[in-house]
């Protein structure tokens, strides 16, 4: 009988797979033209390089500095809007370092465009 | 008494009565506690100090790190995709079903970002509107690694 019941207990050790519910949660904006016009100009451009380099408003920084300069902009506006532009070639972790540290800041306006809304921008003249 | 007749042995002897007990009681604690997650993908997630709960019903995105992408919508196991566009069909009929759907992207922290920028915009294209990004708990002393 505790041969049987240690045998269940393995099995069930076994199966039990502790999955992760929590994460990052964000929503798409509505896709509004208008709104191109407002985010490129003002908002603080942060490029994610392929070796994992930072380059903030064309301004390279380590992650630390890129948090203080994001906070003092912060400070004086509260909704200013902040794209993080990835190279395709980065491992996914630097892009989450980098929007859990603007969500620890509490920006409000973060925007992840996309390679195709990137493309788009740049047809747009609103990127280099 | 004589003391050299008397041969002393000493039995060690545990109990095992509550033995079956425990392993019961085991039992029971891990039947309770295993939920059998439509998403069983072992991916080596990303770590953030922010972290909020995601939707229950939440269709999962899995992504790994070579970029194979499996999908479930909450319902049944997950099942492997040959690439965004297929996922890009999925999300569109899924939407037009349930608008305010919930995608969480389970992806490992060593996936080309190229791969859930794929994801991403197949989710954007298609009309998804509430994204999740499924993280590990991180401490928020410890500096972010590069």
């Amino acid at each position: 009988m505790a041969d049987i019941a240690f045998l269940l207990i393995v099995f069930f050790m076994l199966t039990a797979v502790f999955t992760s519910t929590q994460g990052l949660r964000f929503q798409f904006p509505k896709d509004d033209p208008s709104q191109l016009n407002v985010q490129p100009e003002e908002a603080i451009h942060i490029k994610i390089a392929s070796e994992g380099q930072f380059q903030v408003d064309r301004v390279a920084m380590t992650i630390d500095e890129m948090g203080s300069y994001v906070q003092s902009k912060m400070s004086q506006n509260p909704e200013k809007p902040v794209i993080i532009q990835t190279d395709p070639e980065v491992p996914y972790y630097v892009m989450i370092d980098v929007f859990d540290l603007l969500k620890q800041l509490e920006v409000k306006n973060v925007s992840i465009p996309t390679e195709s809304e990137i493309a788009r921008w740049r047809a747009l003249g609103f990127l280099e | 008494m004589k003391l050299r007749d008397q041969v002393w042995t000493i039995k060690a002897v545990v109990p095992t009565a509550s033995m079956a007990d425990i392993a019961f009681l085991l039992i029971i604690f891990f039947m309770l506690t295993t939920s059998f997650s439509p998403e069983r993908t072992s991916v080596k997630l990303p770590e953030s100090v922010v972290r909020a709960e995601v939707t229950e019903e939440a269709s999962i995105i899995a992504v790994t790190a070579d970029g194979q992408i499996m999908f479930t919508s909450g319902e049944e196991a997950s099942e492997p995709l040959s690439g965004a566009e297929e996922l890009g069909a999925i999300v569109q009929q899924i939407i037009e079903l349930i608008p305010s759907k919930e995608f969480v992207i389970k992806a490992d922290r060593e996936a080309k970002y190229k791969d859930v920028d794929a994801v991403l915009d197949a989710l954007r294209t298609n009309g998804a509107k509430r994204i999740g990004l499924l993280t590990r708990p991180e401490a928020a002393s410890s500096s972010p690694s590069l």
